[in-house]
């Protein structure tokens, strides 16, 4: 048994040296960490492996060393049993996808999602898509990257053509990728994530590239514009141009290695090409990071407020560093501003930390930015967790930064679900050492992601009426709530796919549909559709309740119901089933089916059903049950507190 | 010299193909190196280059594996890049 201790504790302190290892130290750490991953394999322990591996998975991580890393990946899957992926993708190219492909597989086990990934020869991307009898459709993904470069473009300019006939160029560049894109769609129902297109570092018109309608540089941007602008809602832009430019255009386009191999870029920029599009795979199935969790003396500003005092504390203008401080919290300022949640995590009196918050003039955050606000002595693992429970949501949705490098290896090693990223020591690292990272990956960006934070602030507030009103009925009627409920719709699409994605814990079954999916269904008669938005007299909290129900004969089956946490107890469950059965009796429904499928986050809603008086009608695998509720005409609708503006149509 | 290079290049190759125990000899070739593939070449390529700070011309990359080609001709070929130590 010591030999087995022994194995777990070296693997343990050989990620932590690992994980912390500066740029330059790295490489040693890595063979260090890639020998305890072996070790512990070869004694048994291929789960502690395996999460070990994941959390090594980083996006700044040279080439060689992640070859290490994906021969390991690989011999696990080869020996661990079978999970199933969360990602079904076809990756479709005009260049060779032998090394992207395997780290875009990499980086997807890393976020825990996993991944199904079919690649077809490159440059046979058209082909693929266009012959109905291809192996891609075979294959029958949910995701299809299409990743081109600009050497794919078929209508690339002549110098001598004038602005209208570059114009006209650009049109059916964008027509052809449609038409590829409407393929898809209709054929697999899919989402399709778009690449586009990378300037190369040269410039042969030098300074006019930009400036003349048919430079090459020129050509691209507006290809790019074009595509930005006219993509439908299952079409995902993944934006390699960017890639390219914070690489270094020259250091990305590494042309040996195209003129080789056809590779698209740099072997040393494959892992963050990976990473990107990882990052957006794995936020369309929910596993975007949510808030990040900050905490204050030498992260939001320099100094120790309780040592220095107000003062004394180094933020804002007149000073490099106390700039830099203020720039790294204009920066988090923005990610609130599109809804990451902020909370505060500190070893500080709780009043003397506030009172930055309230008082010093130079703070660009104030204490209305932070949804949770935990300043006091215990260890940061344990607030963590109750920043998590305030906010109801999981350890794995928070992302801490933190100055301390003591902290840093605390929180990994006691909430290793936390992601904890390294910062440098200079403050103006901060936003690069976060945003390389893309924690905060969005599926869409919508005008609830602007009201988010607003929301979770809010939330304090109503809570407070909620202590001083008499009973709960007394307290649901002073909220005075109003409901707008419909079926799902242009204006209601993006946000339900969202929450579709996203949702966990008031999920009854956790089934994933991307946006394409789920626009397929709203065409479909034989489904329901059901969105909720919900305001009070504290705030708009925009859409939070989706459903989706399948009518087969008098039956109607429910096959998802989700609500977002923000809006528990609420009464909303209630009405969302009168509008489902006024809906399933319109469509000569007499019984509604309701499943539970348990997930490590969805206990809450284990009695969701039998609350709303359905009787059960069997259990099936791995604790799913079924639900049977009668809506013959002496079913009585359900009292709620709730009052309806825009009817279902 | 050419000892040494030799034993830094046989860590290379021992860290690439993931196998502690490969020994290189002047008269090896691709084909005695399991797993020696047109992947594993790019990425033994990335690593030598890495290990040394040298970058080798597209050519030099294409014909490594070429019919008169094997380690010896390969250590010649790294040894002149880096140049006198």
């Amino acid at each position: 048994m010591s030999g087995h201790f022994g194995t777990s504790a070296d693997l343990e302190s050989a990620l932590e040296r690992f994980l912390s290892a500066p740029g330059e130290t790295r490489p040693e750490t890595l063979r260090n960490l890639v020998r305890a991953l072996k070790a512990a394999i070869d004694a048994g322990e291929k789960e502690a492996a395996r999460a070990a591996l994941r959390r090594a998975i980083l996006p700044g991580l040279d080439y060689t060393s992640v070859q290490s890393l994906l021969r390991i990946h690989q011999r696990l899957r080869r020996e661990l049993p079978a999970t199933p992926p969360l990602v079904r993708l076809a990756v479709l190219s005009g260049f060779t996808l032998d090394q992207l492909a395997p780290l875009i597989d990499l980086n997807l086990a890393a976020t825990g999602a996993g991944a199904d990934i079919y690649t077809p020869a490159f440059g046979t991307f058209r082909q693929e898509i266009l012959a109905a009898d291809s192996g891609l459709y075979a294959f029958s993904p949910k995701v299809v990257f299409l990743a081109t470069g600009w050497r794919d473009l078929a209508h690339v300019p002549l110098l001598t053509d004038d602005r209208d006939r570059v114009r006209e160029r650009v049109r059916l560049e964008v027509r052809d990728l449609a038409a590829l894109w409407q393929t898809l769609h209709e054929r697999l129902g899919c989402q399709v994530l778009q690449n586009n297109f990378d300037l190369p570092p040269w410039r042969t018109l030098s300074n006019h590239d930009r400036r003349h309608p048919a430079g090459l540089g020129s050509y691209l941007a507006q290809v790019n514009q074009a595509l930005a602008e006219e993509a439908p809602a299952f079409v995902t832009l993944h934006d390699v141009d960017h890639l390219a430019a914070s690489a270094g255009r020259w250091a990305w386009h590494d042309e040996r290695f195209f003129h080789h191999a056809k590779m698209p870029c740099a072997p040393e920029c494959l892992m963050d090409y990976a990473h990107s599009v990882a990052a957006i795979l794995g936020a369309q199935v929910g596993l975007s990071r949510k808030c990040l969790v900050l905490d204050l003396d030498n992260t939001l500003w320099g100094g120790v407020i309780g040592d220095d005092g107000l003062g004394g504390i180094r933020i804002g203008q007149g000073d490099a560093e106390s700039e830099a401080f203020q720039a790294f919290q204009k920066y988090v300022k923005g990610l609130k501003d599109r809804g990451v949640i902020l909370a505060v995590c500190s070893k500080n009196e709780d009043h003397i930390a506030r009172e930055v918050f309230e008082k010093h003039p130079e703070m660009i955050l104030r204490l209305d930015d932070i949804a949770t606000f935990v300043a006091n002595w215990d260890d940061k693992a344990t607030n963590l967790r109750t920043i998590a429970l305030n906010l109801n949501i999981g350890l794995n949705s928070l992302v801490l930064a933190d100055d301390n490098p003591v902290e840093r290896a605390l929180v990994r090693r006691l909430a290793p679900e936390v992601a904890v990223p390294e910062l440098p020591v200079d403050p103006a690292g901060y936003v690069q050492a976060i945003e390389r990272h893309r924690y905060f990956e969005l599926v869409s960006l919508g005008k609830e992601d602007f009201k988010r934070a607003e929301y979770y602030r809010v939330q304090a507030v109503r809570e407070q009426a909620q202590a001083s009103a008499a009973s709960v009925e007394e307290f649901l009627e002073s909220l005075q709530m109003t409901a707008r409920v419909g079926p799902i719709d242009t204006a209601t699409l993006e946000r339900s796919a969202q929450l579709i994605a996203r949702s966990n814990q008031f999920n009854l079954t956790t089934r994933r549909r991307s946006t394409a999916e789920i626009l397929a269904l709203t065409g479909d008669d034989s489904w329901i559709t059901l969105t909720v938005a919900l305001a009070d007299r504290f705030g708009d909290y925009g859409l939070i309740s989706v459903l989706l129900a399948r009518v087969r004969e008098d039956r109607v089956e429910i096959d998802t119901w989700l609500m977002s946490c923000r809006v528990l107890k609420r009464t909303v469950e209630d009405l969302v089933l009168n509008h489902l059965a006024e809906a399933a009796r319109r469509r000569g429904g007499r019984l509604l089916r309701g499943d539970y499928i348990p997930t490590p986050k969805n206990d809450l809603v284990r009695q969701h059903y039998p609350r709303l008086g359905f009787q059960p009608a069997g259990a099936g695998d791995s604790g799913s049950t079924s639900w049977d509720l009668p809506i013959a005409e002496d079913w009585q609708p359900r009292r709620h507190f709730i009052s309806v503006t825009r009817g279902e149509a | 010299m050419r000892e040494t290079l030799r034993t830094q290049v046989q860590e290379v190759f021992r860290d690439v193909f993931g196998d502690p125990d490969i020994e290189i000899r002047d008269a090896m070739t691709a084909d005695d190196v399991d797993g020696w593939d047109s992947l594993m070449h790019i990425n033994l390529i990335v690593a030598i280059e890495r290990r040394f700070g040298i970058k080798l011309a597209t050519a030099e990359i294409s014909g490594l594996k070429g019919d008169d080609q094997n380690i010896g001709t390969f250590l010649d070929l790294v040894a002149g890049k880096i140049g006198p130590r």
